[in-house]
């Protein structure tokens, strides 16, 4: 395994009463496809905030590239190297799909860029180059997800953090968006990727993490996670706890 | 880039005609034209925050009244000579409008939508109020300013030019800004403020920049415009019907379009005193039944109406 990109150390977060994670170690190897499951409501999201600056940990840290990121602002984050594609996509609805990618070209991480040449490339990497001069407010749900990507590819990240691409697409569309994952880590960026459709994250993962009420319950390869009685309980519930 | 040539080639038509206009038509009328590159002035430099960042303000008159006041205030202590001091005065209205909107910029831009637009509202209020209360501003009183005005130039025409030159000004600015990365920067803002800052956007810095540049040209043209009264109190410059004109401009002609606030303006004080000018008991009454009318019938502006009609006609001349 190569060294982390992403490494997080005793990460926990309460918000008041709750506590939504709870002393999480999770270590992202660089160049790799890395999946965080679980069920509704075990941290996923609240994992992704943390990471990205929206909300800051009550405790632990959170390492980037060998910097401590944790309390630091979202832009800054992204300008570092962090990009995030929503689940609920949010496109700028009043500009065109090149616009929207645009935006993304001229911001994001520190260097030199050409927006116009990074702003093609991300939208050719993403299936939308037919789509420059649509409105965004047009898509369907399954280009305004490649839209999410394309917007956060074009930040030039090393890191892109996709939560649930593929949710409420059908098979030849999400097959597409795992293509894309593919593609974006052929060029040597690290994507991890929060998901629900197990035959997604199966494909393409190379390493699983498994969340459940805020704490991490399991991790490893795909084919082993399938078979952890741990991760099977967590979905399924164990017979203790089904009353039938 | 065809479009865009001839969007400069329009720009530079309108800017020409403009220009000779004053040496054909009635004072009067000079005058009107006067009010309306004003209007158009106040409404292109409220659009740099409200339109391109989405950030409403409904008390940009307060900037007005800085720079008149800033104006003012310099002539009755430097009593400098007449053109200098209107330069001096010209520049420092825009500066200590911008230095006060930087003082105020962090905690107003903390507030979004209608808290933003009402705590402006508010700080427009406060500042009239105290330009009137506070004796060292002689608001209530009034302020003399010098007549600057060249010999051989009438009044009318002399001001119509100085309104001229900033409209043109702030209309160039305006569009330069659009298409530079600081105007991408304002569309992710105005769009969506969180998803900007997942991409990079820093959001609080060009909030901040936005606001200060918005401010700086609205002073500087509420310091020519108390040059144009000659005489001004506390009431001709925090007028909110100053604040509510920019914003309505801006709202007819197209919020989001460059030449929007202009045609905002053009139509609604070409209406008022052009065609209402003789029913002057009735012309608010029938300005506000037109306000309302377009608001209703065309909410994105009379420019979003255009270019939804073209988008339409392009999708069905292509099958």
């Amino acid at each position: 395994m190569s060294a982390p990109i992403l490494s997080t150390r005793g990460l926990t977060k309460r918000f008041r009463g709750l506590t939504a994670m709870s002393d999480v170690d999770i270590d992202v190897p660089a160049g790799s496809i890395c999946s965080l499951i679980g069920p509704n409501g075990a941290g996923k999201s609240t994992f992704f905030n943390l990471v990205t600056g929206y909300v800051a940990p009550s405790a632990g840290s959170i390492v980037f590239a060998g910097r401590r990121i944790d309390g630091m602002p979202t832009d800054t984050i992204n300008r570092l190297g962090i990009g995030r594609a929503f689940q609920i996509s949010k496109p700028f609805p009043g500009l065109s799909v090149r616009d929207n990618v645009r935006v993304g070209a001229l911001f994001g991480a520190d260097g030199d860029r050409d927006p116009d040449a990074v702003t093609e490339d991300a939208m050719t990497l993403a299936g939308l180059a037919g789509h420059r001069d649509a409105a965004a407010s047009s898509l369907t749900v399954g280009f305004l997800r490649r839209l999410e990507l394309a917007r956060a590819i074009a930040t030039r990240p090393r890191l892109l953090l996709a939560d649930e691409p593929c949710a409420g697409l059908n098979p030849s569309e999400t097959a597409e968006i795992v293509d894309i994952l593919r593609r974006v880590r052929a060029r040597g960026l690290t994507v991890l990727l929060v998901e629900h459709d197990m035959r997604a994250v199966m494909e393409v993962s190379d390493h699983v993490f498994v969340l459940e009420a805020g704490r991490k319950i399991a991790e490893g390869p795909p084919q082993r996670i399938a078979r952890d009685p741990a991760v099977i309980a967590a979905y399924l519930g164990t017979d203790a706890e089904d009353p039938g | 880039m065809k479009g865009r040539t001839a969007a400069i080639l329009a720009a530079g038509a309108v800017l020409a005609l403009l220009a000779v206009l004053p040496a054909f038509v009635m004072p009067y009328h000079v005058r009107v034209g006067q009010l309306f590159l004003l209007s158009a002035g106040l409404a292109l430099a409220w659009h740099i925050l409200g339109g391109f960042a989405g950030y409403w303000s409904f008390g940009h008159t307060a900037f007005v009244g800085i720079g008149a006041f800033t104006a003012g205030l310099l002539h009755v202590h430097l009593k400098l000579p007449p053109m200098l001091g209107f330069a001096a005065g010209t520049l420092l209205g825009g500066c200590v409008s911008a230095a006060f909107a930087a003082v105020i910029a962090y905690p107003v831009l903390r507030l979004r939508g209608i808290y933003f637009a009402i705590a402006l509202l508010g700080v427009s209020q406060v500042l009239g109020e105290l330009s009137q209360n506070v004796d060292a501003f002689q608001g209530a009183l009034g302020l003399n300013l010098p007549d600057i005005v060249p010999d051989a130039i009438r009044p009318e025409v002399f001001f119509y030019y100085c309104f001229l030159a900033l409209a043109a000004g702030i209309f160039a600015f305006s569009a330069w800004l659009r298409g530079s990365r600081l105007g991408y920067g304002l569309a992710a803002i105005r769009e969506d403020e969180d998803t900007a800052r997942m991409l990079g956007v820093p959001t609080e810095r060009f909030k901040v920049l936005t606001f200060v540049l918005s401010a700086a040209l609205t002073g500087t043209i509420g310091a020519v415009y108390a040059y144009s009264l000659g005489y001004f109190t506390s009431g001709s410059v925090f007028r909110v019907d100053f604040s509510l004109n920019m914003i309505l401009h801006a709202l007819l002609g197209g919020i989001g379009t460059l030449a929007g606030p202009v045609i905002g303006a053009a139509l609604l004080v070409f209406v008022t005193n052009v065609l209402l000018g003789r029913l002057l008991d009735v012309h608010l009454l029938v300005t506000g039944v037109l306000v309302v009318g377009l608001v209703l019938l065309a909410p994105s502006g009379l420019l979003g109406v255009l270019r939804d009609w073209r988008a339409r006609w392009r999708r069905n001349e292509r099958p």
